[in-house]
C-alpha cells in the first residue's frame, strides 16, 4: 500500500475520531488493536484473507471489539478491514497515533515491557522520556513477553533499550 | 514254286517230302543270294549307321554319366570343403566372439570397477558434506535450544521485585538523561 493511501485513511480515521469527540481514546484503543494484530498469525490471517467475505472479516472485528472497545473504534476497524486494507491496519493506525501526537505537538513513545506497569510508572516514565527527548511524549504501552524483563522506549527515531532479551543476546553474541 | 514246278519237273517223278527239286534250290539259291546282296548293299549302311549312332549314344550316356559322377564327386568335394571352410569359419567366428565376449568383460570389469570408485568416493565426500551439515545444523539446533532455554530460566528467575526493579531503574536512567 502507498504512503499516500496509508496516510489518506490515517487521516479519514483520524478525523471521524476527532468528529465523535473520543480521538483520546480511540486512539489508544486503535493502538491496542494494532499490536494485537501484530502479534497473532490467527488474527492477521483471517482478516487478511481475500477468500473470506468482507462481512464475514467485518464481524470478527466486532466480536472482538465488541464490549472491549468504543463504537467509533470498533466501525473505524470494521470500515478498514471491509475495504479490504486488513493487512495494512497496523500501518494506517500507527499514522493516526502519529497524526494524532502531532496535532498535540506530541512525539509518540512506545514502551514495551514484559509485565504491566502500575500508573505511577507510566507517569514517571513518561516524564522521565519528555526530559530525555526534550519533547512532550504521547506514551504507548505494549504488553511484550518477549522483551522478557525491562523496557524497550522508542520516541521517533531513538531506541532506548533497556531489556533482558537484549542484553541475553549481547551475551550469546559474545560467547 | 508251281512255275517251277510247271516248266522243269516230270509230273511223273515222285516229290521229295522234305527237298525241292534241284532247280528250285538252284534259282531260290541265287534269289537269296541277290537279296541278301542287296539287303547287305542298301540296307548294311543303314544298319551300321543305327549301330554306329546307338553306340555313339551309349557311349554318351555313359559319357554323361562319368561326367555326372565327375560332377557329383566335384560337388560333393566342395560340399565336404564348403563344410571344412563352415567349420573353420564357426571356430574362427567363436573364437573371435569369444575374444569379443573377453575384451568386453573387461572392459565392464574396468568400467564398473571405475564406477563403483567414483561413487564411493561420492559417496564419501556425500557422507563427509552430510555429516557437516548435520554437525552445523546440530550446532544451530543446540545453540537454539540452548538459547530459549536460557531465555526460559532467565523469564522463570525474573521474579516481579526484579521486573519492577528493572522497569524502575530504566526509568531512573532515562530521567537522567537529558
Amino acid at each position: 500500500m502507498s504512503d499516500a493511501l496509508v496516510d489518506g485513511y490515517a487521516r479519514a480515521l483520524f478525523e471521524i475520531a476527532r468528529a465523535e469527540g473520543n480521538l483520546d481514546e480511540v486512539e489508544d484503543e486503535l493502538f491496542r488493536f494494532a499490536r494485537s494484530y501484530e502479534s497473532s498469525d490467527a488474527l492477521r490471517a483471517a482478516l487478511t484473507d481475500d477468500m473470506v467475505p468482507a462481512d464475514r472479516r467485518q464481524g470478527i472485528v466486532e466480536s472482538l471489539l465488541d464490549g472491549q472497545a468504543t463504537s467509533t473504534t470498533m466501525q473505524l476497524v470494521s470500515m478498514v478491514v471491509g475495504s479490504g486494507r486488513g493487512r495494512d491496519l497496523p500501518e494506517i493506525i500507527d499514522s493516526l497515533v502519529a497524526r494524532a501526537s502531532a496535532s498535540k505537538d506530541l512525539a509518540v513513545a512506545e514502551v514495551r515491557t514484559a509485565v504491566a506497569l502500575s500508573d505511577d510508572q507510566v507517569s514517571r516514565l513518561k516524564a522521565a522520556l519528555t526530559n530525555s527527548s526534550g519533547h512532550e511524549v504521547n506514551l504507548k504501552v505494549v504488553i511484550d513477553p518477549t522483551v522478557i524483563g525491562g523496557v524497550i522506549a522508542t520516541v521517533g527515531d531513538s531506541v532506548i533499550d533497556g531489556s533482558v532479551r537484549t542484553r541475553l543476546e549481547q551475551l550469546k553474541s559474545r560467547l | 514254286m508251281n512255275l517251277i514246278a510247271a516248266g522243269d519237273i516230270d509230273p511223273a517223278q515222285s516229290v521229295n517230302w522234305l527237298l525241292p527239286p534241284l532247280s528250285e534250290l538252284i534259282y531260290g539259291g541265287i534269289a537269296s543270294i541277290i537279296i541278301f546282296a542287296l539287303i547287305y548293299k542298301f540296307g548294311g549302311p543303314a544298319a551300321k549307321k543305327g549301330m554306329a549312332d546307338r553306340t555313339a549314344k551309349i557311349q554318351a550316356e555313359l559319357d554323361g554319366a562319368a561326367e555326372a559322377l565327375e560332377s557329383a564327386r566335384t560337388e560333393a568335394e566342395e560340399i565336404r570343403r564348403a563344410a571344412g571352410d563352415i567349420a573353420s569359419e564357426r571356430d574362427r567366428l567363436l573364437a573371435e566372439a569369444d575374444e569379443q565376449a573377453a575384451a568386453l568383460l573387461s572392459e565392464g570389469r574396468e568400467r564398473l570397477a571405475a564406477e563403483i570408485a567414483d561413487l564411493e568416493a561420492r559417496a564419501e565426500a556425500e557422507s563427509a558434506g552430510l555429516a557437516g551439515r548435520m554437525g552445523d545444523e546440530l550446532r544451530v539446533e543446540v545453540s537454539r535450544i540452548s538459547s530459549s532455554v536460557v531465555d526460559q530460566l532467565v523469564a522463570e528467575t525474573l521474579d516481579d521485585a526484579t521486573q519492577q526493579a528493572l522497569i524502575e531503574d530504566f526509568i531512573q536512567k532515562v530521567g537522567a538523561r537529558s
